[in-house]
């Protein structure tokens, strides 16, 4: 039962995840949508696989290295596309810019 | 097998998360900046890994496990080279 309430709860936040990358105006703010809701959904669904699976205990720890990698990959990514972003011209679509503060 | 609880709802969540995939590659194909591209890219190789590993437990083949594994650092190496490219280009 619990296992079912993991994989919705992934999948919703997904869900969310890609309706922000369609709507949002801007990269930075897409960022901020796809990021945080890929990484958590992608771990709350993996949970749910490991809890409901009958592999043995070897292959059901995969799907945990999947989460970690998950959770230590995405974030990375999405700084070094953040920076490149700004340093490659592309100003976001704000009232107060405060990273151009302290890069002029 | 796993539990028959979740193994029902199993196919429709690869069939949703394909469609989000789906809803994902429109910002792939006409997305404005090179970056959109490249997050979006990102997005859609996460679902692809998730999918991966619920046909591992859906066809009870644990080998599609490390297939996923495998994609997901493809995924960060190839997300590093395009921010890379950007910073260089400018």
């Amino acid at each position: 039962m619990i296992e079912a309430l993991f994989l919705l709860f992934g999948l919703f936040i997904m869900f969310f995840g890609t309706l922000g990358l369609l709507r949002f105006p801007d990269v930075y703010t897409r960022l901020h949508a796809t990021a945080k809701c890929d990484t958590g959904g992608a771990i709350s669904i993996l949970t749910a696989l490991a809890i409901a699976s009958d592999f043995p205990l070897v292959v059901k720890l995969k799907f945990f290295v999947i989460a970690l990698t998950i959770a230590m990959i995405n974030p990375m990514v999405s700084h070094a596309v953040a920076r490149a972003a700004y340093k490659s011209g592309i100003k976001p679509k704000v009232a107060v810019d405060m990273y151009a503060w302290d890069n002029p | 097998m796993a539990e028959e609880n979740l193994l029902v709802i199993l196919p429709y969540a690869v069939a949703f998360l394909i469609f989000t995939a789906t809803l994902v590659s429109y910002r792939v194909l006409f997305g404005p900046t090179l970056a959109d591209r490249a997050v979006a890219l990102n997005t859609a190789t996460t679902k692809a890994v998730v999918i991966i590993a619920m046909l591992a437990l859906l066809y009870d083949a644990p080998y599609l496990l490390d297939i996923s594994i495998v994609l997901l650092m493809v995924n960060a190496v190839g997300g590093l080279i395009i921010a890379k490219y950007m910073e260089v280009r400018s």
